[in-house]
C-alpha cells in the first residue's frame, strides 16, 4: 500500500523554520541588551557584537559539519544543506554562552557541537546529547577561568553597574531567601521577566522565551509537555523551599536560563522522549534534577547539567513511556516515585536552607569596620579569646588574604602566639585553614585567631563588604560593675589585665575595712625573667592589700601594673558608686 | 484515545445527489458462477457466490453476458430492468430474527463503509446484543457518501434502525455523527423524537473516529479485545442500514449505492447513485471526466488503495478519489519528534517500531495492533512512510 496521499503541512523544514522564528526576538533582544546598552553607555564600540557572535557560531557549525559531510559521507551539497540543519547547534550555542567567550574558544565549542556531539553519533537525528549543550559544557569546563577572568556572564556595562555575579551564583553565595539579597541587586522581578539581568547572551529573557514557547506550541513544533512539566516542577519545588514566597518561585524560573533551556534545549526532538508519558516523566525529572543541582551542588547553573543527564536516560524513559501508553496503569508507579522524590528533596532542601539562613553566625565574632578600596577589602574585626577580646585587621584582595595583623589583645599566653608568628603562618596556609594546627600552651588564644580569620574569609565570600552599613562602635564591656550588695559588703567586678577581677569589698563609714579576692584571671611577669609567669594576686596579697586598706592609696606594683591599678580603681569606683547612691 | 484532526476537503462533493443508473455494461466478480457467454441475466438475480464468506453476487441490471475473463463477468445492460419476481411490500413488523438473518444474507449485504464484512455475521450471535451503534462518522477526508444518504433519506434511515433493533430485540441504538455535519444533525434532531430508543450522538472531529474501536471507546468508554460483540455491541455503517431496510421492506438486494466521486482532478465532483458493477471509466465520464496525470484511489486519501480506470464499482466502495499524481517527497532523517506516537489511534509508537528489528521487541511493541490508518505517515514531518514500514514489520512477526 502506498503512503497516504494526504500529508501534513507541518514538515521538518517548516518546524526548523518555526524554531528560528521563535529565536529571532531573542536574538534581537540579546543584541539590544548586550550590544546596544553597553554601546550607548560607552563601554563597547560595536553595538552588533552579540549578533556577530551568534552569526560566527552559526556559520562555524555549518562549515564544520559541511566539511565533515563532504569528507566522510557521499552526500550531495544540496542534501547536506537541505536535510541536515547543520547551522542549528551553532545558533543555539551562540545564545547560551557568556558574552565574554573569546571567539577562538567559541570555535572550539562549535567544533565540539557539530562534530563530536552530532556527526560522530551519526548526524542529524542520531545524536544522544544535545549538541549545543555539549559545546557549552566543553567550553565551561575547559575554559572557565578564561571566561571568568573576562568577567564571565556579565557584559561590560553590567560589570560596572551591577558588579556582581549572575543571579544564581549570587543566590548560591548569599544562601538566603531574601528579596533584598537576591532580586534587588538586579532591579526588581520585572527585570528578571523581561531579561535585563546578567546571564548567557540569549537566555535571560523569560518573557521572550514564553512567547517562543507559545508560538512553538501553537505551531505544534515542540513537545510542549516537557517545558510545561519542567517549569512547573521547578516552580512548585522552589515555592515550598522558599517558604511559600511567590516572588522566589518567579525568581527561580526566570533565572539561570531555565525558561530558555526548557523551551529550546529540553525539547530538542532528537534528544527527548517520543512518548507522551515519557515526556511527562522527562519534564518532572528535569525539574527535580535542576533543583537538586542548584541547591545541593556547588554549581548553581543546573539547567545544562540536568538536560545532559536526562539525555542519557531518554532511552529508559521511552521504555517506561511505551509500556504506560499500552497500559495506562503502568504510569502510576513511576509518577508516584517521582512525586515522592520531589517532595523528599523539597523538604530536605527547605530544611537545609532555613538552617543556613538562621544559624552559622559565630556569636564570639564581630566586624567593627570594613574598608573596601578597589579590589582590596580591609576588615577590622574582633574575636573573643581566652580572657580578652582580640582585635585584628585582615586585608583581602581578590579572594586572597594579603595581611593579618593583631591589633589588641589581653590574653595571658598570647606571646606564645606571637612568638610562633602564627598570623603569618595562617596567611601562608590560608587554603587549608580547616586542617591547621593550634599553638600549644595558647590553644584558646590561637584558636580565636584562627576563627577570626575563617569568619572573615566566610564573610568576604558572602560579599558582606558590599552591604556593610558603616563602622560600629566597639562595644566595650563595662570596666566596673557592682554585682551584689550584702550589708556593707559589696561584690564588685573590675576589668583587669587578664579579664574581670571579682572582689568583695567591705566599706564602713566610707572607708575600706576589708578586701577579699573572689576570682581573677591575671598573671604577672617576673621582673627577673620576662618569660616567667606567676599568679599575681598572691604577689599582690603580699602586704599590698593591707597597705591599700590602711593608706587608701599605694604605688602600683611593678610587674603587675595593670592588676594593681585595677584593684585601686575597684575601690575608688565602689566608693564613688556608694556616694552617688 | 489518540487521533488527529485532518483537513476535510469535503465541500467539493457536498452538492446535489446525482444518479447514474443506466450503465452500458456492468462487471461482476465471477466467484463460483456457472454462467456462460450469451446467457440472459435478470436484475436482482444471484449469479454466484464469492469465495470470501460466501457472499452472493447479484446482478444490478438485466442483460446478456458478453464476456467472461480474468474472474470477471461482463454483462451488457439491455436497459429493461427486467426482474424475475415482482417487487414486494413486506410487513416488516412480522419479521423474526432468523428470517432477518436470511433476508440480509441473501440480499448480499456487507459493510458499506469500506471493510466489506458480511452484515448477517455480525447479528448471528448467541450473545445478547445490547447496543447498535450506527456509524455515520465518515472520518476520512473527501468522502461524503454517508453525508449524502443522510441528507436525502433521514426518515428511512431512522425507520431502518428502528426495524433492526426491534427485530433483534436490541435495547437501544446510537447514531454517531461527526460534529462538523451540522445540517444533517439538524435534520435528524427534528425527527428523532419519534424514535425513543435511538439516540443521536455527536462525536469529535478526529480521524479515525470511524474506526470501530475508536468509535466504541468514544461512545461507551469501553474497550474490547477482538470483536465488539464481546461488549454486546454491533456497529453498522449508515449506508448499510439503508441497504438492510430496502432488503427487509422490498426484498431488494444490495445492487445500488451512493458513491462519492471527488478530488482535485475530477471536473464535476459530487455524490452519485450507481449500480454495483459500473465501470470506473464510465462513471468518471459521467462526472465530466478527469484531468491528466491523475491517480485514482478507491476509498479515502488515508486508507484508500490505488485503482485504475478499468476497475468497477464494488458494494463496499464508498469513494473514488482522483488526485494529482503526488510529487516525490524529500525524505529527511527521523528527528524523533514523537508526532507519530501521539497521533497513533492504536496506541503504538511507530518511530520505535521503525527502529526495531528484533522479533521479540516487535511483539512487545504490539506491532500487530496496527490498523494501517496511515496517520503516522500523514503526520511525519520528515515524510517517512511509517505505515509501510510498520506493515513490513508486521510481516516479521508473522
Amino acid at each position: 500500500m502506498k503512503a497516504p496521499l494526504l500529508r501534513s503541512k507541518n514538515t521538518t523544514p517548516r518546524m526548523m523554520l518555526n524554531v528560528v522564528i521563535a529565536l529571532i526576538p531573542i536574538i534581537v533582544f540579546s543584541t539590544y541588551k548586550n550590544g546596544y546598552i553597553p554601546y550607548k553607555n560607552g563601554y563597547i564600540t560595536n553595538m552588533f557584537y552579540p549578533l556577530i557572535f551568534i552569526l560566527i557560531s552559526t556559520l562555524a557549525t555549518f562549515t564544520f559539519e559541511t566539511i565533515y559531510q563532504i569528507l566522510f559521507t557521499k552526500k550531495s551539497l544540496k542534501e547536506i544543506v537541505c536535510n541536515s540543519y547543520a547551522f542549528m547547534p551553532g545558533l543555539f550555542l551562540g545564545l547560551i554562552l557568556p558574552i565574554n567567550t573569546p571567539i577562538s574558544i567559541l570555535l572550539v565549542g562549535c567544533f565540539a557541537s557539530s562534530i563530536i556531539a552530532k556527526m560522530l553519533f551519526g548526524g542529524f537525528g542520531q545524536n544522544i546529547f544535545n549538541p549545543a549543550l555539549v559545546g557549552r559544557l566543553i567550553i565551561i569546563s575547559c575554559y572557565a577561568m578564561v571566561i571568568t577572568n573576562a568577567s564571565g556572564y556579565l557584559n561590560k556595562y553590567e560589570v560596572d553597574t551591577i558588579s556582581s555575579a549572575t543571579p544564581l551564583s549570587n543566590a548560591s553565595i548569599k544562601g538566603t531567601i531574601n528579596y533584598d539579597d537576591l532580586v534587588t541587586p538586579y532591579g526588581d522581578l520585572s527585570d528578571f521577566f523581561i531579561g535585563t539581568i546578567p546571564g548567557a547572551i540569549g537566555e535571560t529573557s523569560a518573557l521572550l522565551c514564553l512567547i517562543g514557547l507559545i508560538y512553538l506550541a501553537i505551531t505544534k513544533t515542540i513537545k510542549v509537555r516537557i517545558p510545561l512539566y519542567y517549569i512547573s516542577t521547578v516552580f512548585i519545588m522552589t515555592f515550598f523551599i522558599g517558604n511559600c514566597e511567590l516572588w522566589y518561585s518567579i525568581f527561580a524560573i526566570c533565572s539561570g536560563g531555565l525558561m530558555f533551556g526548557a523551551t529550546f534545549m529540553a525539547t530538542d526532538p532528537v534528544t527527548s522522549p517520543v512518548t507522551k508519558e515519557g515526556q511527562i516523566l522527562y519534564g518532572l525529572m528535569l525539574g527535580l534534577l535542576t533543583v537538586i543541582f542548584r541547591y545541593l551542588t556547588p554549581y548553581p547553573e543546573g539547567v545544562l547539567t540536568s538536560i545532559l543527564t536526562m539525555n542519557m536516560l531518554v532511552f529508559i524513559v521511552d521504555k517506561i513511556g511505551i509500556k504506560a501508553k499500552m497500559d495506562g496503569k503502568k504510569i502510576i508507579l513511576p509518577i508516584m516515585i517521582l512525586l515522592g522524590l520531589i517532595i523528599l528533596f523539597t523538604v530536605v532542601i527547605h530544611l537545609k536552607y532555613n538552617q543556613v539562613t538562621e544559624g552559622n553566625v559565630d556569636p564570639n565574632y564581630s566586624i567593627l569596620n570594613i574598608e573596601a578600596n578597589g579590589n582590596e577589602v580591609k576588615y577590622t574585626v574582633t574575636q573573643k579569646g581566652y580572657q580578652s577580646t582580640i582585635k585584628g585587621i585582615i586585608t583581602i584582595k581578590d579572594g586572597k588574604v594579603l595581611d593579618y595583623e593583631i591589633k589588641e589583645q589581653g590574653d595571658s599566653f598570647f606571646s606564645k602566639v606571637e612568638e610562633r608568628d602564627y598570623t603569618k603562618y595562617l596567611v601562608d596556609n590560608q587554603d587549608k585553614l580547616d586542617s591547621i594546627d593550634t599553638v600549644s600552651g595558647a590553644t584558646i588564644s590561637s584558636t580565636a585567631v584562627l576563627k577570626m580569620l575563617v569568619n572573615t574569609i566566610d564573610g568576604y565570600k558572602n560579599k558582606n563588604y558590599l552591604n556593610f552599613d558603616g563602622p560600629k562602635e566597639e562595644e566595650k564591656p563595662a570596666d566596673f560593675e557592682i554585682l551584689e550588695t550584702n550589708g556593707n559588703i559589696y561584690k564588685v567586678k573590675q576589668k583587669s589585665f587578664g579579664g574581670d577581677m571579682v572582689l568583695n569589698i567591705t566599706i564602713i563609714d566610707n572607708k575600706v575595712s576589708n578586701i577579699e579576692l573572689v576570682s581573677y584571671n591575671d598573671t604577672c611577669v617576673s621582673e627577673s625573667n620576662k618569660n616567667e609567669y606567676y599568679e599575681c594576686p598572691e604577689y599582690l596579697e603580699n602586704g599590698y592589700i593591707s597597705s591599700l586598706i590602711e593608706n587608701n592609696d599605694i604605688d602600683t606594683v611593678s610587674g603587675a601594673t595593670i592588676s594593681s591599678s585595677a584593684l585601686k580603681n575597684a575601690i575608688k569606683n565602689t566608693l564613688e558608686a556608694i556616694n552617688e547612691g | 484515545m489518540a487521533g488527529y484532526k485532518l483537513p476535510h476537503h469535503k465541500h467539493m462533493s457536498m452538492n446535489e445527489l446525482k444518479s447514474f443508473l443506466n450503465p452500458k455494461d456492468i462487471y461482476l466478480e465471477q466467484g463460483d458462477s456457472k454462467l456462460l457467454v450469451g446467457d440472459y441475466v435478470y436484475k436482482y438475480q444471484t449469479i454466484g457466490h464469492k469465495e470470501r464468506f460466501n457472499v452472493p453476487i447479484i446482478s444490478s441490471v438485466s442483460g446478456t453476458v458478453v464476456d467472461i475473463k480474468d474472474g470477471y463477468i461482463k454483462i451488457k445492460n439491455d436497459l429493461l430492468e427486467k426482474t424475475e419476481k415482482e417487487i414486494i411490500n413486506r410487513d416488516v413488523s412480522k419479521i423474526k430474527k432468523e428470517e432477518f438473518l436470511d433476508i440480509i444474507e441473501k440480499a448480499g449485504i456487507i459493510g458499506m463503509g469500506g471493510a466489506g464484512f458480511p452484515t448477517h455475521m455480525k447479528y448471528k450471535t448467541d450473545k445478547n446484543i445490547e447496543l447498535l451503534i450506527v456509524n455515520a462518522v465518515e472520518c476520512e477526508p473527501y468522502i461524503t457518501a454517508d453525508y449524502s444518504i443522510m441528507n436525502e433519506k433521514c426518515n428511512e434511515l431512522l425507520e431502518g434502525i428502528n426495524n433492526i433493533i426491534r427485530i433483534n430485540k436490541i435495547n437501544n441504538a446510537i447514531l454517531a455523527i461527526k460534529k462538523t455535519n451540522v445540517e444533517v444533525i439538524k435534520k435528524f434532531k427534528e425527527i428523532i423524537d419519534k424514535y425513543p430508543k435511538i439516540e443521536l450522538r455527536i462525536v469529535r472531529d478526529i480521524y479515525p473516529m470511524g474506526w470501530e474501536r475508536t468509535l466504541i471507546k468514544e461512545v461507551t468508554k469501553k474497550e474490547y479485545d477482538i470483536l465488539p460483540i464481546e461488549l454486546g455491541i454491533v456497529v453498522n455503517n449508515i449506508s448499510t442500514i439503508f441497504a438492510i431496510n430496502n432488503a427487509l421492506k422490498h426484498d431488494i438486494p444490495l445492487v445500488e449505492r451512493i458513491i462519492t466521486i471527488t478530488g482535485e482532478n475530477v471536473k464535476n465532483p459530487g455524490n452519485v447513485m450507481v449500480k454495483i458493477g459500473t465501470s470506473v471509466n464510465e462513471i468518471l465520464k459521467f462526472m465530466g471526466g478527469i484531468h491528466d496525470d491523475s491517480v485514482l484511489i478507491s476509498g479515502g486519501p488515508m486508507m484508500g488503495v490505488e485503482i485504475n480506470k478499468t476497475d468497477y464499482i464494488k458494494p463496499q466502495m464508498n469513494c473514488i478519489l482522483v488526485l494529482p499524481k503526488p510529487k516525490e517527497e524529500n525524505i529527511i532523517n527521523c528527528l524523533r519528534c514523537g508526532k507519530c506516537v501521539s497521533a497513533c489511534p492504536a496506541n503504538l509508537a511507530p518511530v520505535l517500531i521503525k527502529e526495531c528489528s528484533n522479533k521479540e521487541e516487535l511483539i512487545k511493541l504490539q506491532v500487530n495492533k496496527c490498523i494501517s490508518c496511515g496517520l503516522c505517515s500523514y503526520i511525519c514531518p520528515s515524510r517517512i512512510d511509517l505505515r509501510n514500514i510498520v506493515n513490513e514489520k508486521k510481516e516479521v512477526i508473522k
